[in-house]
């Protein structure tokens, strides 16, 4: 009943239109009308023409995922295959004393952390939030990793759940070369591709560890989520995951 | 704020309190200053950051020009997959409504990340006084819940406080060891919040955007504070203003970037979370119930006018805030009102009645800094002026000051009265000078905070005619 209220309401109020002058004045001074004028697709070419320059090429995808990274404190780290990967993993197990580790089931998460022999907690079966909440770290996988923001696009599927990627206070994010896009719309085409209209529950882009600036602006990492974020990217060129 | 206050008097005299500390204003400022540096270095990355304002801007064109539409889309998209919209005309309604589903589900705590439409409706206090137990996850307004008070800035709730504030707060309140530092504040912090999580039985969110396309509502936070409350507690509760709309997924790419850089100056926020339901088949974890409670709360009223709807398109960023003159030198709690600043003055007088609240449109100096800031470029200072037109066209500027306005165009319309007043003014003017800054100066009230420099000697007229 409000429903119809309130959308009568919207509808009326809307058989007026828009102020001609006040419609102007949101276009003027702007190079981006030839854009517009081909309809709503152009919002994906504006995030390719407006917004800050990311190359094509694989190359210039990692080099602006690490120069933001930096910026972020996100530890990025490319290593050309499993067995590095899996390397790396154990020295991030002993610089960081994991005693108990989160991960969920999915190819690459097992692959890497094989030879990881600690407490483990999967979150792809039922699981005690308690128990989530005294691991040192969430492994997970994602859906894309994106160069123009280095952000990582994570979804309740992608990465075991909702909770595995942000209660830890370590998020550990294991990715393969041909998962690099270069524009958050990229991230959610390639979403679309593998879900279609499936979507699932929860999708979020990451983008750097939790972190606060509300007491006299100074930043802190680990307000509430994760104090620190790996990304680490396996594979020198993408072709070699295709 | 005493009650018997009007909200202009009260905005009067708080202004008048705040502009005297200049010790708080030279914190405020110095905090903006920070502000935009960094927003400044993250613009200049855009290719061009202009034509990107626009892009955004039409998005939200589109959205709210076909509320209709992308509303109705929305819900029924979110309905399918087993969420529930409740549509609640007002305050009252929605207030209600939440109310209902945490008495359905014996609730007893509630954790709420950062959401301006709840202090709309005042959820708080209802909550409060209802017997739940409620805390702010968001930092700045879990500092500012503790103290009591409204949040200072939508973006930034607690800019105004120093350090040694907060230090002194969380000892007060959480018995929390005595530090100054930042770091060690926001783990003390951390420490209680994280119980609170786990413990609760309900999560309250607000929305920054909802994707009509996908029936998607979206999130933009650092902490990490919403995310956590969004995934924890067995039931999600979120509450949103119906302008919220967004076309499609796609624009959000271009949108959430946008959010960021004029919101913080950050290139994009930590988390940007797209949540489309509770945890549906397959999931392991996440709410099992999802609730989305669409608050119109006169925004249909500001719709209906064909030049202000312009001021529904905002993404809420706070941008016009950190530019703002008249926000720099009176401070957040000054307005009174939910949205601060020059967004806030242009929409309140729509939001709670013209009347009331038409002397925010006179807390501008038009420099039109917001508007110019505006990521979405809603040509914000005009429409400041458009509710000073439209207040004084109904009537509500008051006797002395329609009399004013009679008197002066009386004398505008008759050369010869404008230039025997301009002759009058200049003796006036010498001979006010022996009771300059005594009470018995007609001007005085007016002449408190200014100087009134010596006319000219040679008037633009006489210039002008002996140029000849």
């Amino acid at each position: 009943m409000s429903r119809e209220q309130i959308l009568g309401r919207v509808r009326e109020a809307l058989s007026v239109k828009t102020d001609s002058h006040v419609r102007q004045v949101a276009r003027k001074t702007s190079h981006a009308l030839p854009v517009l004028a081909n309809g709503p697709e152009s919002r994906t070419v504006a995030v390719k023409e407006f917004l800050p320059f990311v190359g094509p090429s694989f190359e210039e995808h990692v080099k602006a995922f690490r120069t933001l990274s930096e910026k972020l404190q996100t530890e990025f780290v490319c290593v050309p295959n499993i067995e590095s990967a899996q390397q790396q993993l154990q020295s991030l197990a002993t610089s960081n004393r994991w005693s108990k580790i989160g991960l969920h089931e999915n190819e690459l998460v097992q692959a890497t952390t094989s030879g990881l022999e600690l407490e483990t907690l999967n979150t792809s079966h039922e699981y005690d939030i308690r128990d989530l909440e005294r691991c040192d770290v969430g492994i997970s996988h994602c859906d894309a990793l994106i160069a123009q923001t280095a952000s990582v696009l994570v979804t309740s599927n992608s990465a075991g759940g909702r909770a595995l990627s942000v209660l830890p206070p370590h998020h550990v994010v294991v990715a393969t070369a041909d998962q690099m896009v270069t524009t958050m719309a990229d991230g959610y085409d390639r979403l679309r591709a593998s879900v279609g209209d499936q979507w699932p529950s929860f999708l979020s882009f990451i983008t750097g560890p939790s972190r606060t600036a509300d007491i006299e602006r100074v930043l802190v990492l680990g307000a509430h989520g994760p104090k620190k974020l790996t990304v680490i990217l396996i594979g020198d060129e993408p072709s070699s995951w295709q | 704020m005493s009650q018997s206050k009007t909200p202009s008097h009260q905005f009067q005299t708080d202004a008048n309190e705040m502009t005297e500390d200049v010790d708080r204003r030279g914190f405020l400022r110095s905090s903006l200053r920070g502000y935009m540096n960094t927003r400044s270095a993250t613009q200049n990355r855009f290719m061009d950051y202009d034509s990107a304002r626009t892009a955004a801007g039409e998005a939200k064109w589109e959205a709210i020009e076909n509320l209709d539409v992308y509303l109705a889309e929305f819900a029924d998209k979110l309905e399918a997959r087993g969420t529930k919209v409740h549509w609640c005309n007002n305050s009252d309604e929605a207030r209600a409504t939440i109310l209902e589903i945490l008495k359905t589900h014996n609730a007893k705590t509630v954790i709420k990340s950062k959401c301006m439409t709840t202090e709309e409706i005042h959820l708080n206090e209802l909550m409060e006084k209802e017997g739940f137990e409620v805390v702010e996850s968001d930092l700045g307004e879990f500092i500012v819940q503790l103290r009591e008070e409204a949040p200072y800035h939508f973006v930034f709730p607690a800019m105004h406080l120093k350090k040694e504030e907060i230090s002194k707060l969380f000892q007060e309140k959480l018995a929390a060891a005595n530090t100054t530092d930042p770091e060690e504040l926001t783990m003390i912090a951390r420490e209680v919040l994280r119980e609170k999580y786990i413990q609760a039985d309900v999560g309250i969110s607000g929305a920054n955007f909802a994707v009509a396309e996908t029936g998607m509502i979206s999130i933009t936070e650092n902490e990490g504070n919403a995310r956590l409350t969004t995934a924890l507690p067995k039931v999600h509760i979120a509450l949103m203003g119906i302008e919220k709309l967004i076309p499609r997924l796609e624009d959000l790419a271009l949108i959430l970037p946008m959010l960021a850089t004029a919101g913080t100056g950050q290139h994009l926020t930590c988390y940007n979370s797209q949540l489309g339901g509770p945890r549906q088949a397959g999931e392991i974890d996440g709410p099992k119930e999802m609730h989305v409670v669409l608050l119109d709360n006169h925004r249909t009223r500001l719709l209906a006018d064909p030049e202000q709807r312009d001021a529904l398109r905002c993404i809420r960023c706070g941008a016009c805030l950190n530019v703002c003159p008249i926000f720099k030198n009176v401070g957040g709690h000054t307005y009174g009102t939910t949205y601060q600043g020059p967004i806030g003055s242009v929409i309140t007088p729509h939001l709670r009645g013209l009347k009331n609240w038409k002397h925010l449109s006179h807390s501008s100096s038009l420099c039109g800094a917001c508007s110019e800031t505006c990521p979405v470029k809603i040509d914000l200072h005009h429409h400041l002026l458009r509710n000073r037109r439209d207040s004084a066209s109904k009537g509500q500027g008051g006797f002395a000051e329609r009399l004013l306005m009679k008197g002066f165009v009386f004398v505008m319309r008759r050369p010869w009265l404008y230039k025997t007043a301009g002759w009058f003014g200049k003796i006036a003017h010498v001979l006010s000078k022996p009771i300059h800054g005594t009470r018995i100066d007609p001007f005085y009230k007016w002449k408190k905070t200014r100087d009134l420099d010596d006319p000219a000697k040679q008037s633009f007229k006489q210039y002008w005619e002996s140029r000849k």
